[in-house]
């Protein structure tokens, strides 16, 4: 027989054992095809070019993330076929093939399910695209009419990088075959031998873990005045997370648990022996599984905070936006009316405000972060305004060299100490008391740092600047905002210099709408990410359960209960699942810590609702994982043990 | 006269669809009283799986009946069977079936910890058990650690620990080498003659079955003939032979 037809054999007969993992990479592909094709598509053009570029960006980045994911997902299932199937095509080796041939058949094979997975997840992949971008754009708040036609170019990357990433693995399978023993082949899925590990090893390792974690969560929250170096923790942070993750499940974890199984009081009660037995074991085998799947979680939920932090900024710089209307800068105070007037002939004013301020020269400021543009503004004018305009207004009065700051909204902040922040202002030191994102100044808040100071501090301070008084409205007919425009621009040529100039802001404007697709990106990649561990967790333990048939013949052949078998598989997988949620759960306190005091966001219930969502996909593949685990290991029927003798 | 352990009343085992029907078992009687040391000898195809099968609870007989603990197990439950299983049926199998995941100790005392036995008393009964077999200073081992003979008491050791009433034993030197099997086998008499178990044996070794006290001769799906051991074991293993011999070839191709 020829190796192509026997792999294709081979093939038709293994289908259905290995469809878990046909299925698992075709999701994959189709997320990837879904991202590419929103690339290529027409349907983000409507938010202008801008949007388009910045929108194209994320999903650029947001491809990537899925091309090391999907680098990583094919590696571990073509990691779990080639263990399966190692033993298995060992016995060719007595029908005198050499180890090229059957690394041959095995590279078929493999082919044939990965061109399987490729045609099926392209296949569903243009089947769900329109649905995909329809929930994308919907979730973003963006009103597109979808169209549903899509390109070649999506399919050919989608394939194209698909086929590069599983040939690799295919070659990589092909060598290991090539260079494997008879014997390694033959006893391919009996390497079980070393259950224990040495007590010392974990011990050194346990401390490590905890050491290196210890430390990531502890630079991940800390506070610190200097952007740069915030950044720098933050990055260290990642890092020492990951490895500590690792070594958690090298070390602390299973020490804990060999510990318990030495302990014959607590193991022998309770129908414990066999359940703790099993996960002493498994830790061993399976614990870069557990800590690969308890990062992804761990970034899955990072991400959705990501999103929502994302999104409340972004609807709050909108407000920011928005406070005005029309921005009137001047020399002269009491214009107030003459503006008025203007406006009024186009539509009615919502609310105003009147302001005097001190716009300062940069080289008069010496502060710690550099804006460029300062101003000064008098408590009690901006109590006024607060009052006039009806914003909030809890600020403390700034005593002589102190000064409140009223900041603007950025979508990150780096700096994330705030308290002893010093500025000096012409020369002088002033303590920064406090700080608000309220935004009483508008449009021009977001623009130049403003320094609320004492009453008499400001009228010391005005020989060192220039003082311009601002004239804020924000108008009611949004639609008159063309008209209003145009009779502003008149009266400033008609008169002279006693303008400064005008900030307009345009309602209709939106330039940051592609946050908002980021918003989705980061929800859809939070799904990903927990459908990816599920699905890796349970890939994992339905490879298991074929490893432990045998075991659970021996305990059936003894008398043991299908109940308590049944309990005891529940047990070992809800260890198996558990331990990576308990382990991110502790760890996403800290990430989305983290990523609160950047975007200073409470993420709080953000936090608390992603984990729960993690947990309910979990529960899910837990329930899926124990039924299909029973079967596969026969402790399911209820039937007699015919299978007794070989 | 001792107590019944088990009755077996006209056992029949038919494999096949009913043209082609072939005759495990021929209605076998047979009768096992408490503290009988029992081997069950019979040349390949004679039924003898058959019959440890049926009696051990993992296959059903066609007609007959075979009552233990005063009830005819082929005809309860599934859940019933199991804990038929767990507390008065103890396993010997040829190839150990200890589970490599855990220690020779824990291996032992599993049955008893599942069975919802205090840790206390698991642990008193394994050292006890243990202790018997020679294995005290194993039992943190696991079972790569251990030799075949090793695992093969462990395994014994484990069958005992729930006190049964009956242990089968399938081939239980099958896998030994000498000096490991006659270990073994000294150490199943020792329990037995101190009246620890009723054990039923089957084997096609006449060495292994002169340990018993009585060997029944099983050819073509019916008892042939029984031996009961007299005075030696030397001279009980003789009479085996003989006997073996006169039955024909087929016996001794095996």
């Amino acid at each position: 027989m020829r190796m192509t037809k026997l792999a294709l054999l081979n093939f038709k007969n293994s289908f259905g054992n290995y469809l878990s993992l046909v299925v698992s990479m075709a999701f994959t592909i189709l997320i990837f095809f879904h991202f590419q094709n929103i690339v290529y598509s027409d349907s983000l053009a409507v938010l202008g070019d801008k949007n388009k570029n910045y929108t194209d960006i994320v999903v650029h980045v947001t491809s990537f993330v899925l091309v090391c994911f999907m680098f990583f997902f094919i590696w571990y299932a073509t990691n779990v076929f080639l263990t399966k199937r190692k033993k298995e095509i060992g016995t060719y080796v007595f029908m005198g093939l050499s180890n090229q041939k059957i690394g041959k058949l095995y590279a078929i094979e493999t082919a044939l399910i990965g061109a399987s997975a490729l045609v099926f997840g392209i296949l569903s992949g243009m089947l769900t695209a329109g649905l995909f971008q329809m929930i994308l754009l919907a979730l973003s708040d963006i009103a597109v009419e979808i169209d549903f036609h899509f390109g070649l170019r999506p399919v050919l990357i989608t394939t194209g990088m698909y086929l590069t990433v599983y040939l690799v693995f295919v070659l990589k399978g092909y060598v290991n075959i090539v260079r494997s023993s008879v014997l390694s082949m033959l006893s391919g899925a009996k390497q079980n031998e070393y259950v224990k590990q040495k007590t010392r090893v974990l011990f050194l390792k346990a401390i490590a873990g905890t050491g290196v974690l210890g430390t990531g969560f502890y630079l991940a929250v800390r506070e610190s005045d200097d952007g740069f170096n915030v950044f720098g923790n933050l990055f260290l942070a990642v890092v020492l997370v990951v490895i500590g993750v690792y070594l958690l499940f090298g070390g602390l974890i299973p020490f804990i648990f060999q510990g318990l199984a030495g302990n014959k009081r607590f193991l022998y009660g309770k129908g414990r022996c066999l359940w703790i037995n099993s996960v002493v074991f498994r830790l061993k085998k399976n614990y870069r599984t557990y800590a690969m799947v308890c990062i992804l979680t761990l970034c899955s939920v990072t991400a959705l905070a990501t999103g929502f932090s994302m999104k409340q900024r972004y609807d709050n710089i909108r407000i920011f936006e928005s406070v005005y209307t029309f921005q009137v800068l001047s020399h002269q105070r009491g214009l107030d009316e003459k503006i008025r007037g203007i406006i009024e002939e186009d539509t009615k004013i919502a609310y105003s405000s009147e302001i005097p301020i001190i716009a300062l020269r940069g080289d008069t400021v010496v502060a710690n972060e550099n804006y460029g543009t300062y101003a000064l503004a008098a408590y009690s004018d901006l109590k006024k305004l607060a009052g006039d305009v009806g914003l909030a207004f809890t600020l403390k009065e700034p005593q002589s060299g102190q000064v409140v700051r009223a900041s603007h909204l950025s979508l990150f902040t780096l700096i994330t100490d705030r308290s002893h922040i010093s500025v000096t202002i012409g020369g002088k030191a002033y303590q920064q008391i406090e700080e608000t994102n309220i935004p009483y100044m508008g449009y021009l808040q977001d623009k130049i740092s403003f320094y609320v100071v004492k009453d008499e501090e400001f009228e010391e301070l005005a020989s060192i600047g220039e003082k311009v008084y601002t004239y804020n409205y924000r108008i009611e007919d949004l639609s008159a905002f063309g008209a209003v425009k145009e009779s502003l621009r008149e009266l400033m040529a008609d008169s002279g210099d006693a303008f400064i100039g005008t900030v307009s802001m345009d309602p209709s404007k939106d330039t940051m709408e592609w946050i908002k697709i980021s918003y989705s990106l980061c929800i859809f990649m939070f799904m990903v990410f927990i459908l990816a561990s599920g699905s890796i967790m349970f890939m994992k333990l339905y490879n298991d359960s074929f490893e432990e048939q045998e075991r659970y013949l021996v305990l059936r052949k003894m008398g043991m209960s299908d109940k308590v078998l049944q309990k005891s598989i529940a047990n070992e997988l809800g260890v198996a699942y558990a331990l990576p949620f308990v382990v991110m759960g502790i760890s996403s306190y800290f990430s989305v810590h983290a990523l609160e005091l950047m975007m200073q966001a409470d993420l709080r219930i953000i936090n608390v609702v992603s984990v729960l969502a993690v947990l309910a996909i979990f529960l899910l593949c837990y329930f899926l994982s124990v039924s299909v685990y029973r079967k596969n290991v026969g402790v399911w029927e209820d039937r007699r043990l015919n299978c007794y003798h070989k | 006269m001792n107590n019944k352990v088990v009755e077996v009343k006209n056992l029949v085992k038919n494999y096949g669809a009913k043209d082609f029907q072939t005759k495990a078992l021929k209605g076998i009687e047979l009768t096992i009283y408490q503290n009988d040391f029992i081997a069950i000898m019979g040349p390949s195809g004679s039924g003898k799986t058959t019959l440890l099968n049926i009696l051990s609870t993992i296959d059903k007989p066609s007609l007959g009946a075979v009552i233990l603990d005063n009830m005819d197990i082929t005809r309860i439950s599934n859940r019933e069977l199991s804990k038929l299983r767990r507390d008065k049926i103890g396993f010997i199998f040829q190839d150990y079936n200890l589970l490599d995941t855990m220690t020779l100790q824990d291996n032992i005392a599993l049955p008893l910890s599942l069975s919802g036995v205090s840790p206390k008393a698991c642990i008193k009964r394994t050292q006890e058990l243990s202790g018997m077999f020679g294995l005290t200073e194993h039992l943190k081992k696991y079972p790569y650690q251990l030799s075949g003979g090793q695992k093969q008491r462990g395994a014994a050791c484990r069958a005992l620990i729930t006190n049964p009433e009956i242990i089968f034993a399938d081939e239980p030197t099958g896998a030994l080498d000498s000096k490991s099997g006659r270990e073994l086998l000294e150490c199943l008499k020792k329990i037995n003659e101190e009246g620890r178990a009723t054990i039923l044996m089957v084997t096609h070794d006449p060495f292994c079955a002169s340990y018993a006290k009585d060997v029944y001769i099983l050819s073509d799906g019916m008892i042939k003939c029984r031996v009961s051991k007299g005075g030696e074991r030397k001279e009980f293993y003789d009479r085996i032979m003989d006997v073996q011999t006169s039955m024909g070839g087929d016996f001794l191709c095996e």
